[in-house]
């Protein structure tokens, strides 16, 4: 049977590699029908570093992998401080997503200057300043029109696709490795996972703008229940780790004991995953008898997110293109690597 | 076929694919982490599945029809490591520029000559 050939005639326009909307370089061709879009391609590769080659030659100190192959006790300060600053890099990033999407949309709204000294403070002038947002912005019938319907991705279809983080959320899924895995002293603290059905843009921005409500919770509860003190700063941090595995087991030698402890990694290979703000981070370790990785992975969230974008494009307005590859927000530093 | 019993088993969530060479003249893996999303799971648990694959001719059919997440995956492990896969819709390169030569994370892989600004003498 024959194909019929189109009768309308389709345009390619080319998206070329540098947006004014500031999302990296990514490069998009465009199949449009008048202001419909019927197919796009995205094209990669414009940031690429080749960060896994240089990776095998370095000694890389990442604490997360190290810790679970040798299992070396965090002490419990540590990681409350940890929780602390990831939750704090969690809002810092989900800001950061939040301006350039909103002047996409065509509302100017500013990102809060807020980082005093002591957290508590910032937390509650956050707190106010996100519901000023709330009001602002939520109940926007411009806004509304634009990112309601848009880009919809059901559950099965984001489980099939990979996606993680606050994009799988948004389609009905409650997976959050943080109340999954139980890593790293969450369970301590009283807090929700941030969710939603629709699973069109709307339900994304609704669920990064929980996340950071969620986010100023936990940090909250850490800061009241912080073991041994006040706040201190990260270098005891690195004095508590280099103290406590005198009792290690045999695999493991400190080289040197000074700033930077380099480690003779044993012949395993290891997955330890993340749950970074824009989904699931995970990397890949293959060590052998040298200090030098064999091969490092990074699974970064933004890649994987982004080849649902094809199939979420078809039949939207031209538009809409911008809006919907905010709402998966993407860095192209860490797509490309 | 393996791939499709592991699907109807549950594991829903392939959650990342990776190549990398096993040993310098040796064999290429291609590894697949699985696991399985639902709601209300504790500790999910995961499988990790290697394909080997000769250094010679490397093709393992491709598993983006099981789980479409495998898409972008599968061309970085063709571009990087040179494992091409079967019936993959759209196998080109990814992160280098389209006419380059060579599988740069292979073990074996020399880059090519970059010509720096040298003092005249």
């Amino acid at each position: 049977m024959n194909v019929p050939s189109p009768k309308k005639d389709l345009m390619i326009v080319n998206m070329g590699p540098q947006h004014p909307s500031m999302h990296g370089v990514l490069r998009l061709i465009v199949t449009l029908d008048g202001e419909d879009v019927i197919d796009c391609e995205p094209i990669l590769g414009y940031l690429h570093r080749g960060m896994e080659k240089i990776g095998e030659n370095r000694t890389i100190i990442q604490y997360l992998p190290y810790e679970q192959l040798g299992n070396i006790q965090v002490p419990k300060r540590a990681s409350y401080i940890r929780v602390i600053l990831l939750e704090l890099s969690r809002i810092a990033s989900h800001l950061l997503w939040l301006g350039p999407f909103m002047a996409d949309i065509g509302v100017a709204a500013d990102l809060p200057h807020g980082w005093i000294d002591k957290c508590l403070d910032f937390c509650d002038y956050f707190l106010t300043r996100v519901t000023e947002y709330q009001k602002l912005i939520t109940r926007n019938p411009i806004f509304l029109e634009r990112v309601e319907g848009v880009g919809i991705v059901g559950a099965e279809e984001a489980i099939n696709w990979g996606l993680s983080g606050p994009m799988l959320r948004a389609s009905g899924v409650q997976w959050d490795l943080r109340k999954v895995d139980h890593y790293e002293s969450y369970d301590e603290f009283d807090w929700e996972v941030p969710w939603q059905k629709e699973g069109d843009s709307l339900a994304r921005y609704l669920v990064r703008i929980g996340e950071m409500t969620e986010s100023i919770k936990i940090i909250q509860q850490a800061l009241e229940r912080i073991p041994g003190g006040p706040y201190e700063n990260l270098e005891t941090r690195h004095f508590d780790r280099e103290r406590d595995p005198e009792w290690d087991d045999f695999e493991y030698r400190f080289i040197s004991k000074k700033t930077s402890p380099t480690f003779e990694l044993p012949k395993q290979e290891l997955y330890v995953r993340v749950e970074a703000p824009k989904g699931e981070l995970g990397i890949f370790l293959i060590g052998d008898q040298s200090s030098f990785p064999w091969r490092w992975k990074i699974r970064p969230p933004g890649f994987i997110n982004l080849q649902i974008l094809p199939q979420l494009i078809k039949r939207m307005k031209l538009a809409d293109i911008m809006t919907i590859l905010g709402s998966i927000d993407i860095i192209m530093g860490e797509v490309d690597r | 076929s393996t791939a499709v019993i592991l699907y109807v088993y549950g594991y829903n969530y392939l959650r990342s694919q990776c190549a990398y060479d096993v040993a310098p003249g040796g064999l290429l893996a291609s590894v697949y982490h699985l696991t399985r999303i639902e709601y209300g799971i504790d500790q999910p648990e995961e499988v990790c599945i290697k394909v080997f694959a000769p250094r010679k001719k490397p093709r393992i059919p491709s598993v983006f029809w099981v789980w479409k997440s495998a898409d972008f995956q599968e061309r970085e492990s063709y571009d990087m490591l040179g494992i091409s896969y079967d019936k993959h819709p759209r196998l080109k390169r990814i992160l280098m520029p389209e006419s380059w030569i060579g599988w740069p994370l292979r073990k074996d892989y020399i880059a090519p000559n970059f010509y720096e600004i040298q003092d005249a003498h």
